[in-house]
């Protein structure tokens, strides 16, 4: 279990430990104006994630993203055409596969960086792009923001602002922002008037005797809630909690949410895990797979998944 | 034990490691993910020296060049050169093939250090960025004088107590280290990129920090091959001859764990290196220690050369921690000399 549990943490570092201190004031960047609007020539300056302030002389025309989720940012923002460069799992939307990779989580490569001339380099915060890098690239005398790896949904359009101000397309931010905003605000009304089913979500089974669940505080645990759940995985210590197939068969969920489906898990190999047919969930037939980038990528796409739990949890209610 | 060298056998060495460290240079100053032409790198490199500026597109090449790979180049020289140094003073010193530089806990120590350090988030200042360094080497060396106290038995340092407590005090902090790194969430992947070598800082920084630790210890192991070659006779034999057995071993103990220790920090744990270049520097050129320090560490640049190299290009863009690389492409070379060796039973 230990290489591919691994590889798991590697993929989904959502949710982590950012320094909450360090992000700018919530919601400052997503109530200003647009960054269209403000006159030419005037300078754009933004504290990151790590405390540092970053200032463009005008909005950035060539970016490179270090970051699936910054990168899906600023295609769904508009930006998608000031893209030069993104990281090797940047895999969405397709037109950003056309894009040059300039490595990813077992190195990033400075030479590509530095050929591929951006005027801003997008990184994420909260342990995904480590500091060493930030500063290798500072060095290098390239202009680098780090985007706070956000806690909340709410937090994540706060980025959304701060993309689309550092690209000049504050309006575009803006627009996206309102209808994701008008999207969770109708989920939000509908969910509460719901019972809540329990939820397992699973992240990693190669052990299928000590599964890996989210744990308290991780970000999936929050969209379960926000999508009407009781996440058994909230009982447990640390965000990528092991959780014994005895306790799960206590917490008996009536869902179980394959968070790694995309590894090769299906409902049926979970039926015949030995000690897992007593589970209510898949006497039942609950057993789902969900597509984990649209959970784990602090992107638009959030709300999507937050709208496919919902659905999952509530197939009467969310068609 | 030792050889008497034969006359030829002299220079040629040199010349051959050298030879192989300078192809080693060129590679790496060439070979990256952005193609120089060979034209433009000529005029780059005189260029730099006179300090003249380019236009583009040669201004990139050029800061590609005197940024990016120069710095990176010299770091892997400087770390190879410890590892493959260490390496064969460590195995001189505990008369023993299976020692590496790691052997008495550096790597283990180092490793729990940066590990450590990098779960907790600091400042992003110079000495935030430093912290992980700063606390591998700190972890190194706080394991080697801990395993050299525990290994002491009044006033003499056995030499099996000291790798009986180096390995099993390197076990117990491995298993810290890993269950520090099985409670972590999100830093994983620079943890595990770090204990495989693939940590690398761009700029000439690293190399200015690790720099004084490492002639000093270099410079005491090229200075202790007569020493090396008398231990070779064993404790009570070496001592007879007048040479002050526990306080040599003390100093030279010290100046390889020093320049391992400098090495590691700012670039990762690269395994393999210590160990088998001094060993194929033994099969191809005897086994003097005057000889095989000076040639173990020329040549462990050059090896940790080629594999960056390696590292890089494999799967460009990506990079491959240099670490998997030595691992993967060191040790068949090495089982293909020995092999070939016509001196078997050389140690």
């Amino acid at each position: 279990m230990f290489p591919k549990c691994l590889f798991l943490l590697l993929i989904i570092p959502l949710g982590t430990a950012c320094g909450p201190a360090r992000t700018s004031a919530p919601g400052a960047i997503s109530t200003e104006p647009p960054a269209s609007e403000v006159p030419a020539g005037t300078s754009i300056r933004l504290t990151d994630d790590l405390g540092r302030t970053v200032t463009l002389s005008g909005p950035a025309q060539r970016v490179i993203s270090l970051a699936p989720a910054n990168t899906e940012i600023l295609f769904a923002i508009g930006a998608g055409a000031q893209v030069v460069g993104r990281d090797e799992t940047s895999d969405y939307p397709a037109e950003a596969l056309a894009l040059p990779t300039i490595g990813g989580y077992s190195g990033f490569n400075l030479e590509a960086i530095v050929s591929l001339q951006p005027d801003l380099v997008l990184a994420q915060g909260g342990g995904f792009n480590s500091p060493e890098l930030v500063s290798s690239l500072e060095e290098l005398g390239l202009t680098v923001y780090v985007l706070p790896n956000p806690p909340t949904v709410e937090a994540m359009f706060n980025n959304l602002g701060k993309v689309g101000a550092l690209t000049g397309h504050g309006a575009g931010a803006t627009a996206l922002v309102d209808s994701l905003t008008m999207r969770v605000a109708a989920l939000d009304e509908k969910i509460l008037q719901l019972s809540f089913p329990t939820v397992y979500y699973e992240l990693d089974a190669t052990e299928p005797t000590k599964p890996y669940t989210a744990g308290p505080g991780s970000f999936v645990d929050l969209l379960i809630a926000r999508a009407g759940g009781i996440n058994v995985g909230a009982e447990l210590q640390g965000q990528w909690a092991q959780i014994s197939l005895e306790q799960l068969v206590v917490a008996n969920p009536a869902i179980i949410i394959l968070g790694d489906a995309a590894y090769g898990e299906t409902p049926e190999k979970v039926a015949v895990r030995p000690g897992w047919g007593t589970l209510a969930a898949i006497q039942t037939g609950q057993v789902f797979p969900i597509d984990d980038n649209l959970v784990s990528r602090p992107g638009p796409r959030l709300v999507d998944g937050l709208e496919a739990m919902a659905k999952l949890l509530h197939p009467g209610v969310f068609k | 034990m030792v050889r008497a060298p034969a006359n030829n056998m002299k220079i040629r060495p040199y010349l051959y490691t050298l030879l192989f460290l300078f192809m080693a240079v060129v590679l790496s100053i060439t070979i990256g993910s952005v193609f120089i032409p060979p034209a433009d790198l000529g005029r780059i490199l005189t260029g730099w020296l006179n300090r003249a500026t380019f236009s583009e597109p040669v201004k990139t090449f050029a800061f590609i060049l005197t940024d990016i790979r120069l710095p990176r180049t010299v770091l892997v020289l400087l770390t190879g050169a410890a590892l493959g140094g260490s390496g064969a003073a460590y195995q001189g010193l505990f008369r023993n093939p299976l020692a590496d530089p790691y052997l008495i806990g550096v790597a283990s120590g180092a490793g729990l250090g940066a590990v450590l350090a990098m779960s907790y988030k600091w400042p992003y200042s110079f000495w935030g960025l430093m912290a992980v360094p700063a606390a591998a080497f700190i972890g190194a060396l706080l394991t080697v004088f801990l395993v050299y106290a525990l290994a002491r038995v009044g006033k003499t340092i056995p030499m099996t107590n000291l790798i009986l407590a180096g390995v099993a005090f390197g076990s117990f902090a491995t298993a810290l280290t890993t269950s520090l790194m099985l409670r972590s969430t999100g830093e994983l992947h620079r943890v595990i990129s770090w204990l495989n070598g693939g940590s690398s800082q761009a700029g000439w920084h690293p190399v200015l920090a690790m720099l004084p630790f490492l002639l000093f210890g270099l410079g005491i192991l090229l200075l202790s091959g007569h020493v090396l070659n008398l231990l070779q006779f064993g404790d009570d034999q070496a001592q007879q001859m007048g040479l002050p057995v526990t306080r040599v071993r003390t100093l030279i103990l010290l100046a390889a764990s020093l320049a391992t220790a400098a090495a590691v920090s700012f670039s990762g744990i690269i395994g393999f290196i210590g160990l088998i270049v001094p060993h194929v520097m033994r099969l191809w050129f005897g086994a003097d220690y005057r000889r095989l320090l000076p040639l173990s560490i020329i040549g462990g640049a050059g090896a940790l050369l080629l594999a960056d190299v390696m590292a890089r290009a494999v799967m460009a863009p990506q990079e491959l921690p240099v670490g998997i690389v030595t691992a993967l492409v060191g040790v068949p070379f090495f089982l293909w000399v020995l092999r070939r060796a016509k001196n078997q039973g050389y140690w």
